[in-house]
């Protein structure tokens, strides 16, 4: 479980940027979102020890961030960063998802049980000796995904895991997203895209100028003026509030609720 | 997101023409060049200081606070002249000396820097002269470095979450581990140079050989007085150093 009691953090000694969080998750996945600059990366940074409370506490599993390294931090929580390029410095795909374990020091058998494995969750088996770079940018942000799947994380942090992905490389990831969900994971979700929101999220919580103002269910979640918050309510639902239905998930949810009523 | 060094301000060297501020500073250069005596450099140190406080309204603290990445080069030289410098003391106090200048040249450009808008600057270097590729590429490359480091830190992050750690180990392997920030960053900042050429060039750089400038720059009273003044006090300082050898110890003697 993580859980973050009463957190405060500021830059430098300059204002808050984030301001009495409270907020606990468990197996589930979790969409955090917020306008740019709400606190969304600070408050994730937190969840493996990148940042340190100013105030308050992050617990993971029971174990205090503050007292524990981000390596130490690292075999419980993994980050994937918005760029997954900013990871990649071997020369194939092998050794760049291998990088990890050897950082937690485990033995050459495990590496490469872990190494497979990895890349098979995320649907990269066959590519253990492609070079990171000449990847697909849906391949890389699975790549990026494995990478930190190998340490065998119990929660993932996925920061704009869709951003700049074609809808073919956008549904992999998508799959890949709910397989990890179906595995035990733990997944925090930082995105902008309600759609994805919509269509992954089992919760949601909501940061504006570093407090949080929503914490709950996704179908309330879309209730909000998200306008207010620089957020856009996907077209899905706007349709099919004028359709008279009150909250899908998918096109074909939507499919499914007027033909069962209407037509 | 853009970072620049530039401070909006409406302080006297803010009010200054570019060609006036790059005139100035480069004779402050040669003039911190000039010296070695670590009471001279270190009074220089503490003038450019005031200077920038008076003229540049940049408070004392936020000028040091700029000084902090030269930190590790600064006891870098400390601790290396006494070593390969005999006797041990004379040789701390060149390091002293020459960690004082480094952080007076260091200090000048940021001063330039903090009052000059980027697109000043350029104008500044082509109205004295210089091509405007060359303006354009010294002017990109100090607006990077912020961004660099910001890209840094990003990459160090990254890694950090896989569990890497700088910290451990010895000398050979902390170098080797770099090899996990320095690729990424490299290939970044390849892309970002490529990019930015394809962006320059799609905005027809280079298409006519004489540029025009949206807002001119053009000199005053007060530009021709900062000109003449850092000129005469450059004048003094080169009498003072080979007329009468003032501030320089023989370091080779």
């Amino acid at each position: 479980m993580i859980e973050v009691r009463n957190l405060y953090h500021a830059y430098r000694g300059e204002n808050y940027v984030l301001k009495g969080i409270n907020f606990s998750m468990g197996k589930e996945i979790v969409a955090l979102v917020g306008p740019n600059g709400s606190g969304k990366t600070t408050l994730a940074k937190h969840f493996n020890g990148l940042l340190k409370p100013t105030k308050g506490s992050v617990k993971i599993d029971g174990l205090d961030t503050r007292e524990h390294t981000v390596a130490e931090l690292s075999r419980l929580v993994g980050y994937v960063f918005q760029n997954p390029e900013h990871m990649f410095f071997e020369e194939s795909v092998f050794k760049e998802v291998a990088f990890g374990p050897k950082n937690l020091e485990k033995s050459e058998d495990e590496i490469r049980k872990r190494v497979s494995w990895a890349l098979k969750s995320v649907g990269l088996e066959g590519y253990e000796e492609r070079a990171p770079y000449s990847l697909s940018g849906g391949e890389k942000q699975r790549l990026a995904i494995a990478c930190v799947l190998s340490m065998k994380p119990k929660y993932l942090i996925l920061d704009e895991p869709t951003t700049g992905l074609d809808a073919k490389a956008e549904k992999r990831v998508v799959e890949t997203i709910r397989s990890l969900k179906d595995n035990g994971h733990g997944i925090l979700l930082i995105t902008h895209d309600m759609n994805l929101v919509l269509e992954l999220a089992e919760r949601v919580v909501l940061l504006y100028k570093g407090e949080k103002v929503y914490d709950g269910p996704v179908e309330p979640f879309f209730d909000i003026a998200l306008e207010r918050y620089s957020l856009e309510t996907p077209e899905l639902l706007k349709l099919a509030k004028k359709l008279g239905v009150s909250f899908v998930r998918s096109t074909d949810e939507l499919i499914a609720s007027i033909s069962g009523g209407v037509l | 997101m853009i970072h620049t060094f530039y401070r909006e301000n409406d302080s006297f060297l803010h009010s200054l023409d570019p060609r006036a501020k790059i005139v100035g500073s480069t004779s402050a250069l040669a003039i911190i060049l000039l010296f070695n005596d670590p009471i001279i450099t270190g009074s220089l140190l503490v003038s450019v200081l005031i200077l920038g406080r008076l003229f540049g309204k940049i408070s004392i603290r936020e000028q040091l606070r700029l000084l902090k990445p030269l930190i590790p080069l600064v006891l870098f030289t400390i601790i290396l002249w006494p070593v390969i410098y005999k006797p041990r003391l004379e040789g701390f106090m060149f390091g002293v000396s020459f960690a004082l200048r480094l952080l007076t040249l260091g200090l000048v450009t940021f001063i330039l820097l903090m009052t000059t808008p980027q697109r000043e600057l350029i104008q500044g270097f082509v109205k004295l002269g210089l091509p405007y590729e060359f303006g354009l590429t010294i002017s990109i490359g100090l607006r990077y470095i912020p961004t660099l480091y910001i890209l840094t830190r990003n990459i160090m992050d990254a890694q950090r979450s896989r569990g890497w750690e700088m910290e451990k180990g010895n000398i050979v392997v902390r170098t080797r581990k770099m090899s996990a920030v320095m690729i990424p960053l490299l290939v970044a900042s390849l892309k970002t140079a490529h990019e930015l050429s394809i962006a320059l060039e799609s905005r027809a750089f280079g298409a006519g050989k004489r540029r025009t400038f949206l807002h001119d720059i053009k000199m005053g009273k007060k530009d021709y007085i900062t000109i003449v003044t850092s000129l005469v006090l450059l004048g003094v300082a080169l009498y003072l150093r080979y007329g009468f050898g003032f501030g320089h110890i023989n370091v080779y003697g």
